[in-house]
């Protein structure tokens, strides 16, 4: 399973598991945005993301971010990210398709990615992200 | 519970210095013996956290619906000198001004024939969910004016009745709004939300007046057992998540280059004097009166279909009051007998100003600000009344909620939405949302009995028990 939802008493506590930063980093925007928009698939929306951050945790925090903003500011519904990292710097090419309510509604609105419990971590060969969003 | 964490009187704990490194000043929480087993570890750490803070006055606070949230823990609340303190979003959340206001009607519940219909109407009026959107079409210019004008800028335009700004806290518009320091992401997401409930806790719920505890004060607020009420919860959606966000980021680095230590990042926070800490409470006091305007609208719809529906006046329909419960406000309080300036967090609690405070309605001057505190989906909610105890304990402030005791994962698991619904119409009380998933994590059961923890507040004294109402249909998000 590409992510798993920890106990959490008020929000939603994802933790990811990738093969690379880049893999883990993409597997997080889809559960994200899988989270808001069910059912979505990658049709004629394309949107690029840029950032660069102080460092991984903070590159973490503002890719998500900035997600759902475009989602939300969009209307979109978001379901394939191709990401590259290099150091603190990320660029993502997301894609997706316009929200319809018949087809993505019924998810379950993200208010934002917290610093508290936001960790990134190895474990053998795999790259794991862990991070709480307010719902 | 964790190291030194101990008793002081029936309903009053104390979290000592030291429980965790840096800590400035004591944590309290006000618990009973019976919500204390639901206390998470998470949460007392994060009390522990808030109270490392410069400039936190007495005690890191929190109240008896205390869960693990981000940042400040959910039910707390904690005061910063306004020239040594700081400022911090960790302490309001994303969802800025998420409040609650309770309108009465002039209807008595046997008049709600109809009830599914009641229900299937304002489901139609009022959008909700991911991704609905308002009939209100905003220019930026509008949608700059409401976030200076809040409730007023939407009354003025046709949403609601003058009285109903006198009956939001702040007049339903804080002072020291910056539009300036909301970004142009944050404008672009809220523009087309305004008048949308949003999805999660969100809800708006059909009530009946179940019973007067304190007649008196229930009169006052214009409220009456077997009356019908109307309960409207919701924030700020994506401005405010926006506003978090963007200055979550500049306060990081505040935080670094005012040389502030902290346990948490989510902490963030910047001196309240300094550029940064002013563009945050600027752009934050916006974002709250974008909410309070979002309210107005949806009070507007709610009306309107009442109001057909069952052929009643809609001025006949007057705010009991509106409040928020994620906000950081400048305000004046004694400590130590001396009158101090100072900011107050509240992430998940509500103000409980009591008698002979400042920015109380015309008339209830002398009794205190209405506190309205909403159950989760089926069980009761309560209007309660402000006190001079919370002035003196608590920085007039009191619980927000039930306060969640289950996740939203193990709800899920646990029930099913339709059980849910079901059980829920054989009670009486028709439920419609956008999906049978968002009834379970709503569950009743995932919540603290909402009894429980106003028993507590009222027992506490830092409000005091006016009304109870049940909920007959719901909406939610």
């Amino acid at each position: 399973m590409p992510y798993e939802i920890l106990e959490h008493t008020a929000d939603l506590r994802f933790r990811v598991t990738g093969r690379s930063l880049a893999d883990a980093f993409a597997e997080a925007a889809m559960a994200v945005c899988g989270t808001m928009a069910p059912n979505c698939t990658p049709g004629e929306v394309e949107r690029r993301v840029e950032l660069e951050a102080e460092d991984t945790e903070e590159l973490l925090a503002d890719f998500l971010s900035e997600l759902l903003y475009l989602a939300d500011a969009g209307s979109l519904a978001l379901c394939s990210f191709s990401v590259k990292i290099e150091g603190n710097r990320l660029t993502a090419l997301c894609r997706g398709e316009p929200f319809r309510r018949e087809k993505h509604g019924g998810g379950e609105e993200i208010k934002g990615i917290s610093y508290s419990g936001l960790s990134i971590y190895r474990q053998g060969a795999s790259y794991i992200l862990e991070f709480i969003a307010d719902v | 519970m964790g190291d030194g964490v101990r008793k002081i009187t029936e309903y009053e704990w104390e979290v000592p210095v030291g429980f965790t490194p840096g800590m400035r000043v004591p944590g309290r929480f006000f618990l009973s013996e019976g919500l204390k087993k639901s206390l998470e570890p998470g949460a007392i750490q994060q009390l522990a956290n808030v109270a490392t803070m410069p400039g936190i006055v007495k005690y890191s606070l929190a109240m008896p619906d205390i869960h693990w949230g981000y940042g400040f823990p959910i039910g707390g609340v904690a005061a910063f000198d306004i020239s040594t303190g700081v400022i911090s979003p960790g302490g309001v959340g994303f969802d800025i001004n998420c409040g609650v206001r309770l309108l009465s009607t002039p209807l008595r519940v046997e008049d709600l024939r109809n009830r599914r219909e009641l229900v299937e109407r304002l489901y139609e009026a009022v959008p909700t969910g991911v991704g609905s959107k308002a009939a209100l079409r905003l220019s930026n210019r509008e949608l700059e004016e409401m976030m200076v004008a809040g409730s007023r800028w939407a009354v003025e335009h046709g949403y609601g009745l003058p009285g109903d700004i006198a009956r939001c806290e702040e007049q339903g518009a804080m002072r020291g709004a910056d539009p300036a320091s909301v970004s142009q992401k944050a404008r672009q997401r809220g523009l087309p939300q305004s008048g949308t409930l949003g999805s999660g806790n969100h809800f708006l719920e059909v009530q009946e007046v179940k019973e007067v505890y304190d007649a008196r004060t229930a009169s006052l607020f214009g409220v009456t057992k077997g009356q019908v009420t109307v309960m409207i919860h919701c924030g700020s959606r994506g401005l405010g998540h926006q506003v978090c966000t963007d200055h979550l980021r500049t306060l990081e680095a505040a935080t670094k280059k005012y040389g502030i230590v902290l346990p948490d990042r989510q902490l963030a926070c910047a001196p309240i004097v300094s550029p940064e800490g002013k563009a945050y409470y600027g752009a934050m006091a916006a974002a709250a009166n974008y909410a309070w305007a979002n309210r107005q609208v949806i009070t507007d719809l709610t009306r309107k279909v009442l109001a057909k529906l069952y052929g009643i006046g809609y001025e006949q329909m007057p705010l009991v009051y509106d409040v928020c419960h994620n906000v950081a406000k400048m305000e004046v309080h004694r400590v130590d007998g001396k009158e101090m300036q100072v900011c107050v967090h509240r992430k998940g609690a509500t103000r409980a100003f009591g008698p002979g405070s400042p920015d109380l309605p015309t008339g209830l001057e002398g009794t205190g600000q209405p506190v309205i505190i909403p159950g989760s989906m089926g069980t009761p909610s309560f209007l309660l009344c402000g006190t001079v105890a919370a002035m003196e304990k608590t920085f007039g402030s009191t619980c927000h909620g039930a306060g969640r005791v289950a996740s939203r994962t193990q709800a899920k698991k646990s029930v099913r939405g339709k059980d849910i619904r079901d059980q829920l119409a054989k009670e009486g009380i028709i439920v419609k949302a956008p999906s049978e998933a968002s009834i379970a994590e709503e569950a009743p059961q995932v919540y603290k009995p909402s009894e429980e923890v106003v028993r507590v507040v009222d027992a506490v004294g830092i409000s005091r028990l006016v009304a109870k109402l049940v909920p007959l249909g719901v909406i939610k998000g």
